[in-house]
C-alpha cells in the first residue's frame, strides 16, 4: 500500500475525465450539425493517444539515458527501448509499491489531453481520419519528445541533476505543463488554423453555440480534472501538492470573475460561455505556475489572464485566422503569460525566483527561452504535418459537406433526433 | 487499520457509485427523447432499491463465510450469514477496525458493484417496461441471483497467495476474475437476454430504425462510466499497490484499442466511424479487461481491447439475425465482451494461460466459471421475467408504447423546450 500509488492513481483517473470533459466543452460550442464530429476529434484521441502513448509513447518522453537500451541524443531525443509496451515497469509490478507505473498511465493522460485541445481550432470542417492521422504525428513527434524536455527530470537535493534540456539545461520552471500542454497545443492550433482556412461565413458572432449547458458541463468536468491535473503533478500528496490544489481554485474563479466582468464592460453582458472560458482560461494560466505562485498572486494571474484571454479572442477577427473554438485565444495566450508570470513573481521552496522581488530577469530569460522553444517547435511541425496532409489525403471536407454538416457527412450521425421514425405518419 | 488504505476503497467505492447515473444516460441518450426518462429510471431505481436490500441482507449473502457460527447455508455456494444483517457486525469492527481498512468501506465499495449490475440489464428492455415490475424484478434477481453469484466470485480469503476459504468458482474451479467478468458482466449480460426474449420485441423493431435522441448524452455516461471504472478496476485489488498501478493503466489501455477496433470495424463495414460506436468500443474494452485487468501486460490487454471492440462491434448485429430486440445492446457488449475477457486470461494471462504454460487447466477454470455463471442467471431471469408477465405485467400495453412510456409510467416529458410562453 503506497499513498503515491493510490494520489497518482485518482489523479490520472481525473485527467482522463478531463479529455471527454472537452469533447463536451468543445462540443456544446459548434453548429447542432458538427457535434458529433468535434466529439469524436477528442474521443478519437483517447483511443489512438493511449495506445500510442503504451506502445512507445512513455519510452520516448521518460526515456532514460543511464539505460543500456537508451537510443538518441540525451535529454533531446531518445527512447528507452526497454520500456516499449512498458515492459520493464510491469516486469517489476507485482514486487515494487506501484509509483511508477501509476505515474507512467497518469502522464499518459496528459499526452492525451494535448492533443485534443488542438481540435478546438479546426471545427466544423475536418474530415475525421485525416484528424487521427495528424493526431498520431503529432503526438509522436511534437509531444512525445517535447514532454520529456519538460517532465523528464530527476531531482537530487533539490537540484535537477538529469533530465530534458529544457529543465535542466535552461532551468525553466514548469509544473504541469504550460509549454509542453498549453502552449504546444496553442501553437499547434494556430498552425492548422492556417492550414485549413475560414469556415463559410467566418465572422464575429455568426458561430453561436448550439448547447450552451453542454458547455458547462464540460467545462465543470475540465475543473474537476484539472485538480489531479496540477496538484497531481507533485506526484506527492505534500504540502506543495496542496498549494497546487488551491492556486487551481484561486486562479479559476478568478478568471472566471475578470472574463465575465470584462464582458459585461466592454459588450453589455456577462456570459455563460464567458464565464466558462474564463474559468479555463484561469486554469491553463496556473498551470505552469500552481507551484510556484502564493494563492493571492495565483487569484491575480487568474483575475488578470481573464481579461486578457477575452481581449486575445477577438484577435482571430483582425488577423483572419479561424481558430474557432480559441484554442489560441486561451491557451497559447494563457499559457504563455502563465509561464511567463513565474519570472516575475515566482518562488521556489519559498526562495523567491521573480524579477518583481529580486530584481533579476534571469528566470523570467528562462521561462521565456522554454515559451518559445517549444512555441516554435510545435508550430512549424504542425504547419508541416497539416499542410502535407491536406496536400495528399486532405484536411479539410467539400465546401457542400461543410454546409450539409459534418457529422451526417463524416459520421453518419445526427446528434439530435426528436422524431420517432415508425410512427411520424401518426404525429 | 490503515487511513491510506482505507481512503483508496471509499474513493474508489464513490467512483463506482458514479458510474450507475453514468449508465443512465449511456443508455438514456441511446433511446426516444420520449423515452429517456424511463430509462434513466431504470437506473436510478436500481440505485435506491438494490442500495437498500445491500445493507439488509445483501452483504450478509453474498460474503458470508462457512466458518461462521452464525452461518446458515451451503458454503461458498449459498447460505447468510445472520450476523451481517443490516450490518450489525460491520458498525460494530468500524469502532476498532481489525483489518488494513474497515470492512464498512468494503460493504460500500462492494454494494456499488451490486447496484451497477443490476441497471446494466435495464438495456435490454428499452422503451417498454413497467417501472414498478422492473423494481420487482431488480430486487428478486439481486436476492436470487446477484447476491449468491458474488459470493461465488468476490468472497474468498487468501493465504500465502492461495484461495483457502470462498465462493466454489474462486476457491474449488479456481477462476481467476479480478473485478467481476463474470458476477457482474456475464450475469447482467445473459439476464439481460431472458428479458428481451420474455418482453419480445419493439414495435418496428429492425435494423438502422432505432437512432440515439442525443448523441452527448451518451457521450457523457461514457465519460462518467470510464471515469468510474478506474475505481471498479484498481479498487477490486483494494490496496493502492503495483498491482493495482496495473489495473489503472490496463482500464486505460484495452479501452482505448477496443474505441479504435470498433470504428475500425464500422469503417469498413459501413463507411463511416460513428461516435456512438467509439462510445461503445470503449465500453465493450472496459467490459473485457474488468475480469482480466491484473492479468495481462498493458500489450496484452491492447489486444484483448481490439478483439473485444471487433467482436462486440459484430455481435450487436446478432439480435437482428436471431430475432431479439436486445435495445442496447446489453448480451453484444456486456455478455460477448464478458465471455471474452473471461476467456482471454486462459489463453494469455500472465503465467497462467495456455500460450506461457501450455496447460489447458486455466481456459478450462475461466470456461467453467464464465458459463456456470451464464446459465444459472439466464434460466432464473427467464422464470422470474415470465412470472412478472403473466401476473402483474412486464410489458407497458402496445398504445402507450406508442404513446411514448415517459408521460404514462412517470408523468413527465424529459424536455420541454418552446413550451414556456405556451
Amino acid at each position: 500500500m503506497s499513498d503515491t500509488t493510490m494520489f497518482l492513481i485518482f489523479c490520472g483517473a481525473l485527467v482522463l475525465f478531463m479529455t471527454p470533459g472537452l469533447a463536451f466543452f468543445y462540443g456544446g460550442l459548434v453548429r447542432a450539425s458538427s457535434v458529433v464530429s468535434m466529439m469524436m476529434m477528442s474521443f478519437g484521441s483517447i483511443g489512438l493517444i493511449g495506445m500510442l502513448w503504451m506502445l512507445y509513447g512513455y519510452a520516448i518522453s521518460f526515456a532514460k539515458p543511464v539505460d543500456a537500451s537508451f537510443v538518441g541524443i540525451p535529454g533531446v531525443l531518445g527512447i528507452s527501448l526497454n520500456q516499449i509496451g512498458l515492459t520493464q515497469l510491469v516486469a517489476v509490478h507485482d514486487t515494487s509499491d506501484g509509483v511508477d507505473l501509476a505515474f507512467a498511465g497518469f502522464q499518459g493522460t496528459f499526452a492525451i489531453i494535448t492533443v485534443a485541445l488542438i481540435s478546438g481550432a479546426i471545427a466544423d470542417r475536418a474530415k475525421f481520419g485525416s484528424w487521427m492521422l495528424f493526431a498520431g504525428l503529432w503526438a509522436t513527434i511534437v509531444y512525445f519528445p517535447a514532454a520529456g524536455w519538460v517532465f523528464n527530470f530527476k531531482i537530487t537535493n533539490g537540484v535537477v541533476t538529469e533530465g530534458g534540456w529544457l529543465v535542466k539545461d535552461v532551468g525553466l520552471l514548469d509544473f504541469a505543463g504550460g509549454t509542453v500542454v498549453e502552449i504546444a497545443s496553442g501553437a499547434s492550433a494556430l498552425a492548422l488554423a492556417l492550414v485549413l482556412g475560414k469556415r463559410f461565413g467566418f465572422r464575429k458572432g455568426m458561430h453561436a453555440p448550439h448547447n450552451v449547458p453542454l458547455t458547462l458541463i464540460g467545462a465543470g468536468i475540465l475543473w474537476f480534472g484539472w485538480f489531479g491535473f496540477n496538484a497531481g503533478s507533485e506526484l506527492a500528496a505534500d504540502g506543495t501538492a496542496s498549494l497546487a490544489f488551491l492556486n487551481t481554485l484561486a486562479a479559476g474563479v478568478g478568471g472566471l470573475i475578470s472574463w465575465a466582468l470584462y464582458e459585461r464592460i466592454a459588450h453589455g453582458k456577462p456570459t455563460a460561455v464567458g464565464a466558462a472560458s474564463g474559468a479555463v482560461a484561469g486554469m491553463v494560466a496556473i498551470t505552469p505556475s500552481c507551484g510556484f505562485l502564493s494563492p493571492m498572486w495565483a487569484l491575480v494571474l487568474g483575475l488578470a489572464v481573464g481579461v486578457l484571454c477575452g481581449w486575445a479572442i477577438e484577435w482571430k477577427f483582425l488577423l483572419g485566422y479561424d481558430d474557432s473554438l480559441d484554442v489560441v485565444g486561451i491557451h497559447l495566450v494563457g499559457g504563455i503569460f502563465g509561464t511567463l508570470f513565474i519570472g516575475l513573481v515566482g518562488q521556489v521552496g519559498g526562495t523567491a525566483v521573480g524579477l518583481l522581488q529580486t530584481g533579476n530577469a534571469a528566470q523570467l530569460g528562462k521561462q521565456a527561452i522554454g515559451v518559445i522553444a517549444v512555441g516554435i517547435y510545435a508550430f512549424v511541425i504542425s504547419y508541416a504535418l497539416g499542410w502535407v496532409i491536406q496536400k495528399t489525403v486532405g484536411f479539410r471536407v467539400k465546401s457542400a459537406d461543410e454546409i450539409a454538416g459534418v457529422d451526417l457527412v463524416v459520421h453518419g450521425e445526427t446528434a439530435y433526433s426528436e422524431a420517432d421514425p415508425r410512427w411520424s405518419w401518426k404525429l | 487499520m490503515d487511513q491510506g488504505n482505507t481512503a483508496f476503497v471509499l474513493i474508489s467505492a464513490a467512483l463506482v457509485l458514479l458510474m450507475t447515473p453514468g449508465l443512465a444516460f449511456f443508455y438514456g441518450g441511446m433511446v426516444k427523447a420520449k423515452s429517456v426518462v424511463s430509462m434513466m429510471m431504470l437506473s436510478f431505481g436500481s440505485l435506491g432499491l438494490i442500495g437498500v436490500l445491500w445493507v439488509l441482507y445483501g452483504y450478509a449473502i453474498s460474503f458470508a463465510n462457512g466458518g461462521s457460527k452464525t452461518f446458515i447455508g451451503w458454503d461458498g455456494v449459498f447460505g447468510i450469514d445472520t450476523s451481517f444483517i443490516g450490518l450489525g457486525a460491520q458498525v460494530e469492527d468500524a469502532l476498532k477496525p481489525s483489518g488494513a481498512y474497515p470492512s464498512l468501506a468494503f460493504v460500500a465499495f462492494q454494494a456499488t458493484f451490486a447496484i451497477i449490475t443490476v441497471a446494466l440489464i435495464s438495456g435490454a428492455i428499452a422503451d417498454r417496461a413497467k417501472f414498478g415490475a422492473w423494481m420487482v424484478f431488480a430486487g428478486i434477481w439481486a436476492t436470487i441471483v446477484y447476491f449468491p453469484v458474488a459470493n461465488w466470485v468476490f468472497n474468498f480469503t487468501l493465504a500465502d497467495g492461495k484461495v483457502v476459504d470462498g465462493g466454489w468458482i474462486v476457491k474449488d474451479i479456481g477462476a481467476i476474475d479480478f473485478a467481476g467478468g463474470t458476477a457482474v458482466h456475464i450475469n447482467a449480460g445473459a439476464a439481460g437476454l431472458a428479458l428481451a426474449i420474455v418482453l419480445g420485441k419493439r414495435f418496428g423493431f429492425s435494423k438502422g430504425i432505432m437512432q440515439p435522441h442525443n448523441v452527448p448524452l451518451t457521450l457523457l455516461g461514457t465519460a462518467l462510466l470510464w471515469f468510474g471504472w478506474f475505481g471498479f478496476n484498481a479498487g477490486s485489488e483494494v490496496a493502492a499497490d503495483g498491482v493495482a498501478s496495473l489495473a489503472f493503466i490496463n482500464t486505460m489501455a484495452a479501452p482505448a484499442a477496443a474505441m479504435l477496433g470498433w470504428i475500425l470495424i464500422e469503417k469498413i463495414k459501413h463507411g463511416k466511424a460513428t461516435s456512438i460506436g467509439a462510445a461503445s468500443g470503449a465500453v465493450a474494452g472496459l467490459v473485457a479487461i474488468t475480469p482480466a485487468c491484473a492479468s495481462l501486460t498493458p500489450l496484452w490487454a491492447m489486444v484483448l481491447g481490439v478483439l473485444a471492440g471487433i467482436l462486440c462491434a459484430l455481435a450487436i448485429d446478432l439480435k437482428f439475425k436471431l430475432g431479439f430486440d436486445d435495445s442496447l445492446d446489453v448480451v453484444g457488449i456486456h455478455l460477448v465482451g464478458g465471455i471474452t475477457g473471461t476467456l482471454f486470461i486462459g489463453l494469455f494471462g500472465t503465467g497462467v494461460g495456455l500460450l506461457q504454460t501450455g496447460s489447458w487447466n486455466q481456459l478450462i477454470a475461466q470456461a467453467i466459471g464464465a458459463f456456470s455463471v451464464l446459465f444459472y442467471s439466464f434460466i432464473l431471469s427467464l422464470i422470474i421475467g415470465f412470472a412478472i408477465e403473466k401476473t402483474i405485467g412486464f410489458r407497458v400495453k402496445a398504445e402507450d408504447e406508442i404513446a411514448g412510456i415517459d408521460t404514462v409510467v412517470h408523468g413527465e416529458e424529459a424536455y420541454a423546450f418552446g413550451s414556456d410562453r405556451g
